[in-house]
């Protein structure tokens, strides 16, 4: 079903999902991606597994995530923002030996050169990934010359929230309502709902459409550069051109939907680790207090599995209720060729 | 589809083209309406697969040889075979060393050959392929490069929205040429446009790419310039200080490979490895001319189609070089 999709929109492009295993299970389509351990010390294996329903491209489709012994639990809420041991998610992990050795979990929404806009739903049940719909069309994101799609795998980092009713300094802009956005510069295509460790290399301050919109870069610790790339600086030289077409890129992207171009803090200029550090640490603690009720939610479905003391508490079974509720998984829609439409801006 | 007799070894040797139907070319609105399929045999992105390709009547025919040049004469729109679609990697080529021509994957050093993605480029950044009956003959040292010819049919860019599939036949508007010299031979990159392309009103010329789509010249010849790099090859050099001709200097380009692959067909020139078998040239044009039976026997001996195999996770490296 994977290669039909990306045929359909890419021509012969192949699947860039068959690493992973899938069984069916319960008219969903169930995918596992284990976590690695970490290149320092050693953490215990997690494994997140994810389940697919609906049609991939089409307004019902979705990702839905469990634990490896079958539980459902949310992306936004369940998965812990350091990959560390497994333990309740409330409780603030030991600090690691040193910072610089500290990975962070991401979840990958979209795999790099891919169009479709798959997002992690803020405002449903369980959160499951699911393809934006603006103006009630599916969003795909446009080809902004020279590049195709995405120009990094893109995704979130778990247990984090740009709050909107926090105004940012520098910018004065308020948060975006969503996780922080992480952009993984690493090889390896990845796929939506995959769940990866990332090593946190810099920050840009993007201003998107007037909302703070952070875009945290970082690598795939599996990355055969990872250990090479330690800071900002590093990735300018092994990967030149990279940073400067990732400014552009989020200053044009919205133009052929006629938006103006974005804008960004700090002179354009990407920010080093340690800041970027210290934004992701601002923005979980917003999520800590989303989550316990400390902050108005605005829409934000805080329902989660394993955040203790949080008041937004689901069951296992009103889980699976919600996951059984979705259509089954079903052959993928066909895209548009105007998603491959190349666009000079 | 038949042409008229071939003439005397060294005399300019005339093809007229009689169709089956009785459709005329006498308006841009009306180009020829050929239509061509693909048969798929064995298994995409390994060593068994071949893409063979058939006439409206079913005839196995060379994408080669069997293609007319022309899609419409009179308003120079050419046929184009597509080899690789946009953004894609594999490089699929016709096989001109194999009866029938099928497209296959060029295997390298034994290895199926996938081409580099250069930042910021992904695959190839156009529709690739090839204008059929066409020949650029390695006997034939170019004036412009200096170069002998590659041994292939001419070489095609098209820059429409489209992503098309492997093995298409489209029809194209030309609208310049590059003169690339790749590893020393000469290798004419054409840039055209699909002549169904919603834009392709707009497009008569090589300045009108310069000025509707800035920056995709510069990046192709960026391109193929660097594109062999990460195998440890050197960059490629071009003629005309890198300058890319118009439309005018372009059809000349084109209609001399068309003329190398006349006397290729009719047995003027040496084939060396070719192979020049066809069904629609007439026996009387080409002594390489054989039966439907015979091509269709060909085609039945290769493996079936079978299952897709998994493209190898190294082909998604992105390599990145300072631009100088």
């Amino acid at each position: 079903m994977r290669p039909q999709l990306l045929r359909s929109s890419l021509g012969c492009l192949v699947t860039l999902l068959s690493p992973f295993p899938a069984s069916c299970t319960n008219k969903g389509v169930t995918r596992t991606a284990a976590a690695v351990t970490s290149l320092y010390y050693s953490r215990k294996m997690m494994h997140y597994q994810t389940e697919e329903r609906g049609h991939p491209n089409s307004p019902d489709y979705r990702i839905y995530f469990k634990t490896s012994d079958g539980k459902y639990i949310s992306p936004f809420h369940d998965i812990p923002l350091k990959a560390e041991s497994e333990k309740d998610n409330d409780v603030p992990a030991k600090k690691p030996k040193s910072e610089m050795k500290v990975l962070y979990n991401m979840v990958v929404e979209v795999p790099r050169w891919s169009n479709a806009k798959m997002e992690i739903a803020t405002k449903e049940p369980l959160n499951p990934i699911k393809q934006d719909v603006k103006k009630g069309k599916l969003r795909y994101v446009a080809n902004i010359f020279p590049h195709k799609g995405y120009i990094w795998n893109y995704g979130a980092l778990p247990q984090t929230w740009e709050d909107p009713n926090h105004k940012d300094k520098e910018t004065n802009c308020c948060g975006d309502n969503d996780p922080i956005d992480v952009c993984d510069i690493g090889t390896q295509v990845c796929s939506p709902g995959q769940v990866i460790q990332v090593k946190v290399l810099g920050i840009l301050a993007m201003i998107d459409e007037g909302e703070m919109d952070w875009k945290v870069i970082a690598i795939n610790a599996n990355d055969p550069d990872a250990e090479k790339l330690n800071c900002i600086e590093d990735v300018r030289r092994s990967r030149p051109g990279h940073l400067e077409a990732t400014v552009e890129w989020f200053r044009k992207y919205k133009v052929p939907d006629g938006k103006p171009e974005n804008q960004f803090g700090f002179n354009e200029e990407f920010k080093d680790k340690d800041f970027a550090v210290e934004i992701i640490e601002s923005t979980h603690e917003h999520w800590r207090a989303l989550v316990h009720k400390q902050t108005h939610a605005g829409g934000i479905e805080c329902k989660n599995m394993s955040c203790c003391g949080s008041p937004f508490q689901f069951s296992a079974e009103e889980a699976r209720a919600v996951v059984q509720s979705a259509p089954a998984f079903g052959n993928a829609h066909p895209v548009s060729a105007e998603v491959n439409k190349w666009h000079f801006v | 589809m038949r042409f008229s007799r071939c003439h005397q070894p060294g005399a300019a040797v005339v093809f007229r083209r009689r169709l089956p139907s009785s459709r005329s070319t006498n308006s841009s609105n009306r180009p020829l309406n050929m239509s061509f399929t693909v048969e798929e045999r064995g298994n995409p992105n390994s060593l068994s697969y071949r893409l063979f390709f058939k006439n409206t009547e079913g005839k196995y025919i060379s994408p080669f040889h069997d293609i007319p040049i022309y899609a419409d004469e009179s308003q120079n729109i050419f046929h184009m075979v597509v080899e690789v679609p946009r953004w894609t990697n594999a490089k699929m080529e016709i096989a001109t060393k194999d009866f029938l021509n099928p497209i296959k994957q060029d295997v390298k050093k034994g290895k199926l050959r996938y081409v580099a993605n250069v930042f910021p480029h992904k695959g190839y950044i156009w529709n690739y392929g090839a204008i059929p009956q066409t020949w650029e003959d390695p006997a034939h040292k170019d004036g412009d490069t200096d170069c002998c010819g590659d041994n292939d049919p001419i070489d095609v860019c098209e820059i429409g929205s489209r992503v098309c599939t492997r093995g298409e036949v489209i029809k194209v508007k030309v609208l310049g040429v590059l003169a690339m010299i790749d590893e020393g031979e000469t290798d004419w990159k054409v840039i055209a446009i699909n002549v169904e392309d919603p834009e392709a009103k707009e497009f008569n010329n090589i300045s009108d790419v310069k000025r509707l789509k800035p920056g995709y010249l510069e990046a192709t010849v960026d391109w193929f310039k660097r594109y062999k790099v990460p195998d440890g090859k050197p960059e490629n050099r071009f003629a005309f200080n890198e300058e890319f001709k118009d439309k005018d200097f372009a059809i000349k380009v084109i209609k001399s490979t068309h003329g190398f692959w006349k006397a290729l067909i009719c047995q003027q020139t040496n084939a060396g490895e070719l192979n020049c078998k066809n069904t629609c040239v007439s026996a009387g044009d080409s002594p390489f001319c054989c039966s439907a039976d015979e091509a269709k026997a060909a085609v039945g001996e290769t493996c079936p189609c079978g299952k897709e195999e998994p493209i190898p996770s190294s082909v998604d490296k992105w390599f990145y070089y300072e631009r100088k």
